[in-house]
């Protein structure tokens, strides 16, 4: 378990502040953010290479603040790998073994790297000098160096980015099958949502020092607290507007509204008035060839612009005054006969629209 | 083009090899000047051998004290970001710029039996003026900021993060230090220490002025130019020449190869 209170940390000029968050034991957390948002600042700060100004650090229920980093039992992998250019394949990984490790009964150092050679498929490795491993090599002599004395905590920032995409993916398998089977709770730090869609059960969103956002990954992709959540985590066409009272107020609670943003006017449910985002998921966009009107709708006109195929799903890129993107099964494009430069009818539910 | 580039090229390589024969030369001339027969001779006065004997002896101890107190100050150069910082830099550099003999001159009025320093450590026993101590304290003197910018760019040539992954893997700062950045930096330190040892080895300006006698190999090779002329200064100035550059040869296989 991590529990991070109300940290704040300055590096430089940039703050770091009002962190809090829990990872359950044995959960996996992804931080996520645009570059210079805080998230390696936070990994250090977890680890104890940051000082805090303020703040409280817990590791299973123990408080480690003032531990300095090497009593705080965990695992760091880093970006650019950082493996000791001195010592070979082998080496690297029992590093950190004898040192904690060792003189504990049943911990045999020699078979824990064997092991973790073997799970992450480095056998061949083990004697070659650290120079001239290839990226996905390095990565995975990182990921065993760090793992090799069986700390309770791994921390791991953008693991991943410095790998092919093909690697990428099954590092990314390997990596979550290594943390059921070690039962490890982890941190990683990354700025691709993606991955935190495939990996995590939970994920903080960090914009400049500050976490934005914080949930299961469907909730924050779902349902973003702010514009630039939704932009970041691409949950879908986040337009700029205010809304108004369509209907006499009523007591509290949500009332229908009328969204303005540009040219684009939408019937909204709205709980304030005054400016605001609304942000539309391309999944909540219905397309038809010809409109049927129903009640509290939102229907438009709009050309394809262009159509974009990522897997069994097709974007619609559409103008309809303003850009707008819609998402489809690739099928019913096909039926559609969907294509650019085809008009057609594009409708909203008032209720799917997200006002944040 | 092709013709222009190919003039560049041999008008570099020209202005090069001048500079380089401008150095190799004289000191070829030197090498065969000498026979076998007067080296024979050389090496049998014990004189000569005396104050060779006294120049490693002298440069060695020289050396260890720049590094003890040198490393961990190329440590703290290279690592931590304090007040005055380049203050310390620019000051332990300061030896370089400034001539040997004024060197001397200063050290002669720091460590003389007539200042306070001086005259502190004479009470206890420790003279430097016209004794060993003075060739060292010279030595020191100048060789010192070589150690130390040696050092430094050793440590800086060592990637910090390495420090914190160890720190992560369970070393304490002593040990991360001990089991990653020494053996590290450790080639790039002795060769620094070994580039110090020869400058102190070639030092005489502010030696001369300190402790003339007993005289280290420099200042007997002088003595004896001037005493005896020319002929009589060969042997030993090439007996000096050949342990400059057996040093040379050992810093360059201990050098990495990225700062060759």
């Amino acid at each position: 378990m991590i529990r991070l209170e109300n940290l704040h940390v300055r590096v430089g000029s940039f703050d770091l502040q009002d962190i809090s968050l829990e990872v359950p034991k044995g959960g996996y957390a992804l931080i996520i953010g645009p570059t210079g948002s805080g998230k390696t600042t936070l990994l250090e700060a977890v680890a104890g290479h940051a000082r805090l100004r303020s703040g409280r650090v817990f590791m299973h229920d123990d408080e480690v603040t003032d531990l300095p980093p090497e009593r705080r039992g965990l695992g760091f992998v880093y970006q650019q790998y950082h493996l000791f250019p001195h010592l070979s394949v082998r080496e690297n990984i029992g590093y950190g073994i004898r040192r904690t490790r060792g003189d504990r009964d049943g911990f045999d150092p020699a078979a824990r790297v064997a092991e973790l050679a073997g799970l992450l498929a480095i056998e061949p490795l083990l004697e070659r000098p650290v120079r001239g491993l290839s990226g996905g090599e390095q990565q995975r002599v990182a990921l065993a160096r760090a793992l090799a004395p069986k700390p309770s905590i791994l921390l791991l920032d953008e693991p991943f980015a410095a790998v092919d995409p093909a690697t990428r993916q099954v590092l990314r398998r390997e990596l979550r099958e290594l943390h059921e089977r070690e039962g490890i709770t982890t941190l990683q730090v990354t700025h691709d949502f993606d991955e935190a869609l495939r990996l995590g059960d939970l994920v903080a969103v960090l914009s400049e020092g500050r976490i934005a956002q914080s949930g299961t990954p469907e909730q924050v992709f779902r349902y973003p607290n702010s514009a630039f959540v939704a932009r970041f985590v691409g949950t879908g066409n986040v337009i700029a507007g205010t809304v108004e009272r369509a209907e006499p107020p009523n007591g509290a609670g949500p009332f229908r509204g009328r969204f303005t943003g540009g040219t684009l006017t939408l019937d909204v449910v709205a709980e304030r008035e005054g400016p605001i985002h609304a942000v539309l998921r391309p999944e909540d966009i219905v397309l038809s060839l010809t409109h049927s009107r129903g009640s509290a709708r939102n229907h438009m006109d709009g050309r394809v612009v262009r159509l974009e195929r990522v897997g069994p799903v097709t974007l619609v890129h559409l103008d309809v005054g303003r850009p707008l993107i819609a998402s489809l099964t690739t099928r019913s494009v096909e039926e559609m006969g969907l294509r650019s430069g085809v008009t057609v009818a594009v409708t909203v539910k008032a209720t799917a629209i997200l006002l944040v | 083009m092709p013709f222009r580039s190919l003039l560049s090229r041999v008008v570099l390589a020209a202005l090069g090899a001048c500079l380089v024969l401008f150095i190799v030369g004289p000191l070829l001339r030197l090498l065969f000047f000498a026979t076998p027969e007067t080296l024979g001779d050389a090496l049998r006065d014990r004189e000569l051998r005396d104050s060779i004997a006294l120049t490693v002896f002298t440069a060695s101890v020289a050396t260890l004290i720049a590094a003890l107190f040198g490393v961990p100050l190329a440590y703290l150069l290279a690592r931590r970001n304090f007040p005055g910082r380049r203050l310390v830099q620019g000051l332990i550099e300061l030896p370089v710029v400034v001539p040997h003999p004024v060197a001397g001159i200063a050290l002669l009025l720091f460590l003389g039996r007539r200042s306070e320093v001086g005259g502190a450590l004479a009470h206890l026993g420790l003279e430097f003026v016209s004794h060993v101590p003075g060739i060292v304290a010279a030595m020191l003197f100048v060789s010192a900021p070589i150690l130390v910018s040696g050092a430094r760019e050793a440590f800086r040539s060592v990637d910090p993060q390495l420090e914190r992954v160890a720190r992560t893997l369970g070393d304490t700062s002593w040990g991360a230090f001990r089991r990653v950045t020494l053996p590290l930096a450790g080639r790039g330190v002795l060769a620094g220490s070994m580039l110090a040892w020869s400058r102190s080895v070639s030092e005489f300006g502010s030696i001369v002025i300190l402790t003339y006698n007993p005289k280290v190999a420099s200042i007997y090779i002088f003595d004896r130019f001037t005493t005896f002329g020319l002929h009589a200064a060969v042997p030993a100035a090439v007996i000096l020449l050949l342990v400059a550059l057996a040093v040379l040869l050992m810093v360059r296989v201990l050098q990495p190869a990225e700062h060759q």
